[in-house]
């Protein structure tokens, strides 16, 4: 019930702020921009979209999200409040994927006609998201600006981003798919071609694994370094 | 005289914090990256998708021009905001710098690497032959616009949250320096109230008088009305 609640009261926070109203306007840019392209073009250019956009959205907000609070004295009541630092991460985490869900099919229902798997598709974004708003989490902790915040993320985007050009390259880079970034991109790549379903099931499983494992090492970095400040 | 002693102790300030250093320089690693992208993705594009990007240079360094002098409006949006947070803005307001004195200094903190990028973008890319003189005129177009984003998010933004939804949102600006490719009649005519497509005028209509006029116009209009909002604000 309290994690409900602290969910409907940041869906709420995030509509106040404009989030969804954003998204619209982004959304319709996409559309615009996927429309221009040639269908074949299209089939590589929206799962790339949709995985450098939308899915990563949390890492864009949570910095903010979090500072703000703090400012607020919300993340200083957690500690004499019954929700747990878990409920309160779970609860950013699960409402920036909902944003990031309701974003990437808007945009892949209303561009692309060809064969794709819906289940897969949404798995992979949801779990993408997961993963880079846990890594804002974590990016966020001891800052005190959003420059400083942004300035930050370079260095963890480069580490998750580059490997992902892996995918361009030969079968022998295939290791790099330990990497959960490149993991996620494999498996959204794979929801729009015909990818053997125990690929699908291994990239889902490990990508399930990666989001608990960050998010137990998130909980620890931000009761430490936001909560109690050390 | 004032103004120039805080501009100084500013830059200063500024290279003490190795944040806003690194941001402030940030572009300069961008140009150098797009220089290597583009070494590498024409003939990438060409070979596995037989598609050539060539036809679209202009487009693609007026898409660069305009994120760059956007990231730096946006990095200045942030620093107001963090200052008003701070109560930092009107600590200076109440200074013989005065409100008007802070406003130009922050924001010619966005104007001045927008300037100096854009020249590096365009000789340094050299995607495609841009005379003397337009260079010149894109840079001051990329400097204003780089104060329109930075007071369009100070003044759009009463936090942090909604200073970032305001920067994602206006990253969508940038669509519109490409509109022309799209050819839908609506989105040009809407494009032309906005600074980027502009910009994308400038670049391929190098020896047009009335292009650069009305660039020049619409983005002084932009800067002005966001300035006598804020002045009027408060």
């Amino acid at each position: 019930m309290r994690l409900i609640n602290a969910l409907i009261s940041d869906i709420k926070f995030q509509s106040k702020q404009g989030f969804y109203l954003v998204y619209v306007i982004i959304t319709a840019m996409y559309l615009i921009i996927l429309s221009l392209l040639p269908e074949n073009i299209t089939s590589i250019a929206l799962p790339l979209v949709v995985y450098s956009d939308p899915s990563v959205l949390g890492l864009f907000f949570i910095g903010g999200i979090i500072m703000l609070e703090k400012g607020q004295g919300v993340i200083q009541v957690l500690i004499v409040s019954p929700l747990t630092t878990g409920e309160y991460i779970v609860a950013k985490v699960i409402s920036l994927t909902i944003v990031s869900v309701a974003a990437a099919s808007a945009i892949t229902a209303l561009s692309f006609d060809g064969a794709l798997n819906w289940a897969v598709f949404l798995v992979s974004v949801a779990l993408t998201s997961g993963i880079f708003t846990l890594c804002g989490v974590v990016i966020n902790a001891g800052c005190t600006t959003v420059n400083q915040y942004i300035l930050k993320t370079i260095p963890y985007m480069l580490l998750l981003v580059l490997p992902c050009f892996s995918i361009l390259g030969s079968n022998l880079l295939y290791p790099l798919t330990l990497i959960p970034s490149v993991a996620a991109l494999r498996l959204m790549l794979g929801a729009f071609s015909e990818t053997v379903w125990y690929e699908s099931a291994a990239l889902i499983l490990y990508l399930f694994m990666a989001n608990f494992l960050l998010y137990k090492y998130a909980v620890k970095v931000f009761e430490k370094k936001t909560v109690y400040q050390d | 005289m004032i103004f120039f002693t805080h501009y100084k102790n500013d830059v200063r300030q500024v290279f003490r914090d190795p944040v806003m250093g690194i941001l402030i320089f940030a572009p300069f690693l961008m140009i150098a990256l797009f220089k290597i992208i583009f070494f590498f993705l024409p003939p990438f594009l060409i070979s596995r998708l037989s598609f050539d990007i060539s036809p679209f240079y202009q487009y693609i360094l007026s898409g660069i021009i305009v994120m760059i002098s956007g990231m730096m409006g946006i990095v200045t949006g942030f620093l107001m905001i963090d200052e008003r947070d701070g109560n930092i803005s009107e600590l200076i307001s109440v200074t013989p710098l005065g409100k008007s004195g802070y406003l130009i200094n922050r924001l010619s903190f966005a104007a001045l690497p927008s300037l100096v990028y854009s020249i590096a973008a365009i000789l340094f890319l050299d995607f495609v032959s841009v005379p003397k003189l337009n260079i010149v005129i894109i840079s001051i177009l990329s400097s204003i616009y780089s104060a329109v984003i930075g007071l369009l998010i100070y003044s759009g933004a009463d936090n942090k949250v909604k200073g970032l939804t305001f920067a994602k949102g206006l990253n969508s600006l940038s669509l519109f320096a490409f509109s022309d490719l799209f050819a839908l009649a609506w989105l040009t005519i809407i494009s032309w109230a906005f600074p980027p497509y502009w910009v994308t005028m400038v670049i391929k209509n190098p020896q047009s008088t009335p292009v650069a006029l009305i660039a020049i116009a619409i983005h002084l209009v932009w800067l002005l009305t966001l300035i006598f909002r804020y002045l009027k604000s408060r």
